[in-house]
């Protein structure tokens, strides 16, 4: 399967000898963009940190376009729950996304232009030359993205990116996520425990339960979002199959 | 009838407020100096401890004594803290040279700087290369410890950023984890500052015949109270000041490195 860029074969990991993930597999393709959802402590975060290379599996292989993943690549962007220790404090909003293309050892013109494009692209041109502490939340984690996007990954991996931030914002963002994803092609997965967030972003969503060490498998469910894009907040929540699968999620994650 | 009473003095009386308890201590001590104390050789009344501190600013042994202990204690304080800052990253950095260190700087570190003169002495004989030696011993400690925590407590998110982003070892020094300790190093430093002043004019008082402490001695040895106390007056004055002055460059630092002030 040459069009899958992810694909997790009985993926088991155990930290500290407790069962976090019960061997799983699934697979992401080319340009999809799949959520992951659980309550806490289900081993959400831990999936994502493996495919991103930060967690070696204790079982079974992670696969990234045909190859086995064995650490971080820089083709795979990863976007931090808490802004405030994904940005450094020291650099302004400029110094941030710059530090993506210092790493890639850009050439410093190439650099400036890539930055000014992708501050232009999440809406933070006019305030390039602010430090962190001075944005608001949402500001913030907008910065971060662009730092993953100035990566020009090939994957981009987001672990709760709006959990801490209020429900304006947060409704602001997931509707220019939905749109960068779609005009850049991105193949995105995103890890959230809010239900209607991740229909709403997702093609498909992945559901994963509580404690493995029950028996059970991780892995819950794998639900398929017809949904037709573009979507809105108004009528997308409105929307019939929404609905359906607000309430089967419901049943799978609260009361399986 | 009577005039308003204003609850609150005028701002520039009550700036002054603080001034009041020291000026009232220098009147009573000038008093007491020019009446019961006449002749004291420990207490000399504050207005000829200010004509010694004007005489020595004239014949410029105010200036010397004042440069060279300055010097001494920040020559000293940067051959200390260099190494210290180095090798207490390193130390910080890895777990492994930690525990492999640990027997060395606990052996090491309790020796009081000042015990070393003796030696430093033996090594260096009188003059700045002594003192300046203490002072580098006496600093190097704290900086090694002090940056030692620092590297530590570098906060594992921003480490976990520069593991995605794929940043090499010497980006990942300077870029992250260095600027990440700097608020801690200069606690470091502003320690490092009042050991530094403080061992120089310790060794100056002991054994080295220069500088402030020694000048100090030298009142005190020849019976000239007024002149003691003013140099124990400007050594003050020089303390506070270099103090003042290396606050000054941590809030600039800061405020260049993106923190909010208030």
């Amino acid at each position: 399967m040459t069009d899958k860029v992810l694909e997790f074969e009985q993926v088991a990991i155990r930290l500290g000898g407790r069962e976090i993930l019960s061997p799983t597999s699934l697979a992401v393709g080319h340009g999809e963009f799949v959520c992951v959802i659980g309550p806490s402590g289900c081993g959400k975060t831990t999936l994502l940190r493996a495919a991103a290379g930060f967690v070696t599996p204790s079982g079974g292989t992670v696969r990234r376009n045909g190859r086995a993943v064995t650490g971080p690549s820089r083709e795979v962007a990863f976007v931090f729950q808490d802004y405030g220790r994904a940005l450094l404090p020291w650099r302004t909003v400029r110094g941030n996304v710059s530090l993506a293309l210092e790493a890639a050892r850009a050439e410093p013109l190439a650099r400036a232009a890539r930055i000014e494009q992708v501050l232009r692209t999440v809406g933070l041109s006019d305030h390039c030359d602010r430090f962190p502490a001075q944005l608001s939340g949402g500001m913030q984690q907008r910065v971060q993205i662009a730092r993953c996007l100035a990566q020009q990954p090939t994957l981009m991996m987001m672990d709760e990116p709006f959990g801490a931030l209020d429900a304006m914002t947060r409704e602001a963002l997931q509707d220019e996520l939905a749109r960068l994803a779609a005009e850049q092609g991105l193949t995105v997965m995103f890890v959230t425990h809010d239900l209607e967030e991740a229909i709403y972003l997702g093609d498909r969503v992945i559901a994963l339960r509580a404690s493995p060490s029950h028996g059970q498998p991780s892995l819950a469910a794998i639900l398929d979002v017809p949904i037709p894009r573009p979507r809105s907040q108004l009528e997308t929540k409105e929307h019939p199959d929404f609905l359906r699968l607000r309430r089967e999620l419901y049943r799978y994650l609260g009361h399986a | 009838m009577h005039a308003h009473l204003d609850p609150s003095p005028p701002p520039r009386l009550a700036r002054l407020r603080p001034a009041v308890f020291p000026v009232l201590v220098l009147g009573l001590l000038e008093a007491w100096a020019r009446t019961i104390g006449h002749g004291s050789d420990a207490i000399a009344p504050p207005t000829a401890a200010i004509e010694a501190l004007a005489g020595a600013m004239r014949d410029g042994s105010l200036l010397r004594g004042t440069a060279f202990t300055l010097g001494a204690a920040a020559l000293g304080l940067v051959l200390g803290s260099l190494p210290g800052i180095a090798i207490g990253t390193v130390l910080g950095l890895s777990r492994r040279a930690t525990a492999a260190s640990f027997l060395s700087v606990e052996l090491f570190r309790p020796i009081p700087s000042v015990a070393l003169i003796p030696l430093a002495m033996l090594a260096f004989g009188f003059g700045l290369g002594m003192e300046v030696s203490v002072v580098a011993f006496a600093t190097f400690w704290p900086m090694l410890i002090l940056s030692q925590a620092a590297a530590r407590q570098v906060e594992p998110g921003w480490l976990e950023v520069a593991r995605a982003l794929q940043l090499g070892r010497a980006d990942r020094l300077t870029k992250v984890v260095l600027p990440a300790m700097v608020p801690r190093l200069f606690v470091a430093l502003r320690l490092g500052v009042a050991i530094a002043l403080v061992v120089a004019v310790t060794v100056e008082i002991a054994a080295n015949p220069n500088g402030m402490g020694y000048a100090m001695m030298i009142a005190q040895q020849s019976l000239e109270p007024a002149l003691m106390l003013a140099w124990l007056f400007w050594i003050g004055v020089v303390g506070y000041a270099v103090n003042a002055a290396t606050l000054a460059m941590q809030r600039r630092v800061a405020a260049r490195m993106g923190e909010v002030s208030k």
